[in-house]
């Protein structure tokens, strides 16, 4: 692993170059979640209370975990996909291994991930009492989100590098996605329909991570083994996807970027 | 500590065979979707340049190697395939042992970083570790002569002082095969002077040189054997000697005018 110092200094230049010079410097990156929880805590917890679950007043809890996930999610294939061309100076220039341009920027996006899931989980975990041994399955959920989310940012990286249509379509794919997550709902309260469940709970590949993670920490619950069956294919097939098909279509990059 | 895997080559040794290469010449370079759906539907436009057209090259370790021509020849296509950042459409390629391309002096420098976050981030991307970045951090500073500006972000630097801080870093690196284009050109003649004394070092202690560059002077003084390019392909490979009158001639510039 003679690289691996290099995807260390990737890191930190991926953490500091976006808002260095700025006054709260790498505070920034959780200005931003944190904000866009406040204001969905406000709309869905206050404003609007969707069907949530059993207890209304602990409802704000069940959806800013779920939140956390999504933002992780979706800010790490957002950030990533731009990123080889961002970084093309280097990858016209330089030989080294390509694939850990978006791995820092997902790293940078676990750093502010685990931030904010650090400041919630105590909060919940309090308030709930759900303080349970299944939170030690919490590693285990989180890595393979990790990966699953690697796995998906490596693959569109390379695939915005060459094809320039795929990060507008992913930002534009993202908002009805996010909407048809169970992040301010739970399948079960908002629809009885067996295939509208199947859809929201299984087609949805972040469904099942979502509800593992608030398993863990809101419900204070193991997660269903199919739940756990599924993240740990869904990560194995999108890291090994992502690293496959990064490997076949890097060759051009330097051209094409 | 190789930064190539390649079958069958000596450190130091470069091997090109029936080497081929062709650039599409389009303004955006990123294909779009529709043309992936459409397929290939765009018609019209420049054809593919073929920047090398079956090029083949043996360079034993230890060699000093000019590649001259006129522009667009071939000569940074070769080094970029050289390097490994460009695949081939066809043909071999295969450099042994640690490559260090200067292709682009500075290239990859995070500009809001000191020159010294620079330096690991430089050393990192070719394979360095820190400890070894640290061992070599007092002579690459000493080298680029930046003194205390090493501390402060390169965005501040001079272009001078820029280049001077990516010529320092590359050669301690610990080259096999240095494939360097251009880039000599930079900083004062006192600066000019001190690359090429640097460069005969790493020759002395065994490494292989590639030099692309427009001045006559610099090859016939650096390099032993120099190859001629042309619209791609190779018109000749041989001593200097030979091949710089050679290399006159193509361009029609006076040979005395040239002569040391």
């Amino acid at each position: 692993m003679a690289y691996r110092y290099l995807f260390e200094q990737m890191v930190r230049r991926e953490l500091r170059q976006k808002y260095k010079g700025s006054a709260l410097g790498v505070l920034w990156y959780l200005v931003n979640p944190l904000v866009l929880m406040g204001a969905y805590y406000l709309m869905f917890g206050i404003i609007f209370k969707v069907a949530g679950p059993d207890q209304p007043e602990q409802y704000p809890l069940f959806l800013l975990i779920g939140l956390v996930v999504w933002i992780f999610f979706s800010q790490s294939l957002l950030s990533s996909a731009p990123s080889l061309l961002e970084h093309g100076a280097l990858v016209r220039k330089a030989r080294f291994p390509r694939e850990s341009i978006p791995a820092s920027v997902v790293t940078v996006q676990l750093v502010t991930f685990v931030v904010l899931l650090a400041l919630l989980a105590p909060v919940t975990i309090a308030i709930r009492g759900t303080l349970d041994p299944a939170l030690l399955l919490l590693p285990l959920v989180l890595a393979c989100l990790f990966a699953f989310v690697l796995g998906l940012a490596l693959a569109v990286s390379v695939l915005h590098a060459y094809f320039r249509d795929v990060a507008p379509i992913l930002s534009a794919a993202l908002l009805p996605w996010f909407f048809m997550s169970p992040i301010f709902f739970e399948p079960e309260s908002i629809t009885q329909r067996a295939t509208a469940r199947f859809v929201l709970e299984w087609v949805n590949p972040v469904a099942p991570f979502i509800g593992s993670v608030r398993d863990v920490i809101y419900g204070g619950a193991v997660p269903q083994a199919a739940d756990l069956g599924y993240i740990l294919v869904a990560a194995t097939l999108a890291l090994v996807g992502g690293i496959v098909l990064f490997r076949r279509m890097q060759g051009e990059l330097a051209v094409v970027v | 500590m190789s930064a190539r895997l390649d079958d069958g080559v000596r450190p130091g040794e470069i091997v090109l065979e029936h080497a081929s290469r062709a650039f599409s010449v389009r303004a955006d370079r990123g294909r779009s979707l529709k043309e992936l759906l459409i397929g290939r539907a765009r018609a019209g436009g420049p054809p593919p340049v073929e920047a090398l057209k079956d090029v083949s090259l043996r360079i034993e370790p230890g060699e000093t190697v000019g590649i001259v021509g006129r522009n667009g020849a071939g000569k940074s296509s070769t080094l970029r395939v050289l390097s490994g950042i460009v695949p081939l459409n066809s043909g071999r390629v295969a450099c042994g042992g640690q490559v260090v391309a200067q292709l682009e002096l500075g290239a990859g420098f995070g500009r809001d970083f000191s020159g010294r976050e620079n330096i690991f981030l430089n050393g990192a991307l070719h394979g360095l570790v820190k400890e070894q970045i640290e061992e070599r951090m007092a002579a690459i500073v000493e080298f680029s002569e930046l003194d205390d500006f090493i501390d402060a972000p390169v965005a501040t630097y001079s272009s001078g002082m820029f280049l001077r801080l990516g010529f320092a870093i590359a050669a301690h690196l610990d080259a096999d095969v240095l494939l360097i284009d251009e880039v000599l050109a930079v900083g004062d003649e006192a600066f000019q002077r001190k690359c090429e004394a640097r460069i005969a070092e790493q020759i002395a202690a065994g490494a292989t040189l590639v030099l692309v560059s427009h001045d006559a002077a610099l090859i016939e003084r650096t390099c032993r054997r120099v190859v001629v390019l042309d619209g791609g392909r190779k018109i000749f490979d041989g001593p200097v000697g030979e091949g710089m009158p050679f290399y006159h001639r193509l361009m029609g510039t006076p040979e005395e005018v040239a002569a040391p």
